[in-house]
């Protein structure tokens, strides 16, 4: 099944992202990246140098630290509602972008700043879609 | 730039919490109080912009002008509202230009969104995904990097609760109005989305407010005393994205700052009041550290030891601010600067209060927490 642009439109992307939701249905993370001078990014970009001549979505190696978090005590989407109290955390991946995502298999005690961690996939019932998600690295 | 333009009127509503009136009402109210202020009839409005992303509401107000325009970016629209003013007289187009903001979420009356049940309960793009949902969630990801980095506590997000609530204590028409808190009240209201507890966070009024703009000879005609404008600047957050620290600062304060200061000719040392837009503690600590007056990382201890209080080396959010005295997006700071300029705030009157720096940010993009950012510096003598 193809991803529906209509959910990649209503969460503010667009065509450009298919590739990055289809790369997660099968399990791999993606990002765009600039192929004159090699910066990735996330989500679908032109590069700030070198503009939208050369960017392509390429395989990322799916590990990352915790560059911020919020602990929500209140279940703002659907799919949390069984998780509060949950971690919203952004990533700094590996390859350099920033990355919204949930941190499971953790205690919430557990999360800090600079925690390292690596992607798994689950499927969002919700919105149809694979949603990357992070996992403290063992 | 500098004293060329003036704010010849204020028109402000009640503010509260279920107010019972609509969005339009509101509105058309405040219009007619900032026109009754000037004693000008409603035609000598010949531009008008709803500092809102709505399309349709002059005939609700009764107003024929030049053009109408919405103009949105969230907590930076005021500002943007009154250079868009300014650049439209300059411009020719018109010679006085109502500023006009009116909303009431706690009614049931968001204008261009009525799903929407409350203005800090926006989604932002992918990270909705995630459960990240609403504006306390954005800021939270600026206070936590806060936190790491320099060790603020949750006590010193309580500090500006504190001291905010203080003043709105003894200013009527707050929500804090006769009911100051302690930094245990704080300590002990519920954790919502961490670091941010329920006392850390702005919440949803109704209200409407309205300013006219014109040339400074003008307003001089039409009010005793016309707050002027003395500079102002923008900055994106989207910069400091592409450096790879969004959340290491609250917004992109350097480039607006510069700019308001260079067209005000003044230092940060002239400054008598901040009035900064503050939905969440933490945009108290983080401004007055961008702005300078508290050093980069010792804005905790700053409001700690009372420095944004009335007798502190700036007092800030004079009027209580979003957190405790009512939520009018970018307007909350700019009314507050009027009123002490004009010499109004009664009991919170400031001894000095000659020039305040006003702020406010929004439009969040989503993933990258770029959001505008404006700087407005008002006066009272040109």
């Amino acid at each position: 099944m193809s991803i529906d642009l209509a959910v990649i439109k209503k969460l503010g992307g667009d065509h450009l992202d298919l590739s990055f939701w289809e790369g997660a249905r099968r399990g791999e993370l993606l990002l765009h990246r600039c192929g004159i001078c090699g910066k990735h990014y996330w989500p679908a970009s032109r590069c700030v140098e070198h503009g939208g001549t050369d960017m392509a979505w390429v395989p990322a190696s799916g590990r990352g630290t915790v560059h911020t978090y919020t602990i929500m005590h209140h279940a703002y989407a659907p799919r949390m509602a069984p998780h509060v109290p949950y971690c919203v955390a952004v990533l700094k991946l590996e390859e350099g972008p920033f990355f919204h995502t949930n941190i499971v298999d953790c205690p919430m005690e557990g999360i800090h700043v600079g925690l390292e961690v690596a992607v798994r996939f689950e499927e969002d019932e919700v919105s149809g879609l694979t949603l990357p998600v992070f996992a403290p690295v063992a | 730039m500098r004293g060329r333009f003036a704010i010849a009127a204020l028109g402000l509503t009640e503010q509260g919490i279920r107010l019972g009136r609509s969005d339009r009402d509101l509105r058309g109210d405040a219009v007619e109080r900032a026109l009754r202020e000037a004693g000008l009839e409603r035609d000598a409005i010949d531009g008008y912009i709803h500092c809102w992303g709505e399309r349709e509401d002059l005939r609700y107000l009764g107003l024929s002008p030049n053009f109408s325009w919405a103009l949105s970016c969230g907590g930076a629209t005021p500002t943007a509202g009154i250079l868009a003013a300014i650049g439209m007289i300059e411009a020719g187009q018109a010679e006085m230009v109502a500023c006009v903001y009116g909303i009431a979420p706690t009614s049931g009356y968001i204008p261009g969104v009525p799903d929407l049940k409350s203005i800090g309960a926006h989604s932002y793009g992918y990270p909705s995904l995630y459960g990240m949902m609403g504006a306390a969630s954005a800021h939270a990801l600026h206070a936590r990097r806060h936190i790491h980095l320099f060790g603020t506590t949750s006590e010193q997000l309580g500090a500006v609760a504190v001291t905010q609530r203080a003043y709105a204590a003894v200013r009527p028409g707050t929500t804090g109005y006769g009911k100051p808190i302690t930094l245990a009240d704080h300590q002990g209201s519920p954790m919502i989305v961490d670091p941010f507890r329920r006392l850390d966070c702005c919440r949803d009024t109704d209200g409407g407010v309205a300013i006219l703009v014109c040339k400074a000879d003008r307003a001089r005609q039409l009010s005793p005393n016309p707050v002027y404008i003395l500079g102002a600047g923008m900055g994106q957050n989207i910069a400091n994205w592409h450096k790879g620290v969004p959340y290491d600062h609250h917004d992109n304060i350097a480039p607006a700052k510069a700019r308001a200061f260079a067209q005000a000719g003044i230092t940060l040392a002239d400054v008598d009041m901040a009035q900064l837009y503050d939905p969440f503690t933490i945009s108290v600590i983080m401004q007055l550290e961008a702005y300078g007056f508290a050093p980069e990382g010792h804005g905790g201890p700053f409001v700690a030891e009372g420095g944004n209080g009335p007798d502190g080396p700036i007092p800030t959010n004079t009027a209580g601010g979003q957190l405790s005295g009512f939520y009018a997006t970018g307007f909350t700071p700019i009314i507050e600067a009027i009123v002490q300029l004009r010499g109004q705030a009664g009991a919170g009157q400031l001894k000095k209060a000659d020039i305040a720096l006003c702020s406010g940010h929004g439009l969040n993009a989503g993933v990258q927490n770029s959001w505008n950012h404006a700087t407005l510096l008002l006066g009272n003598q040109p």
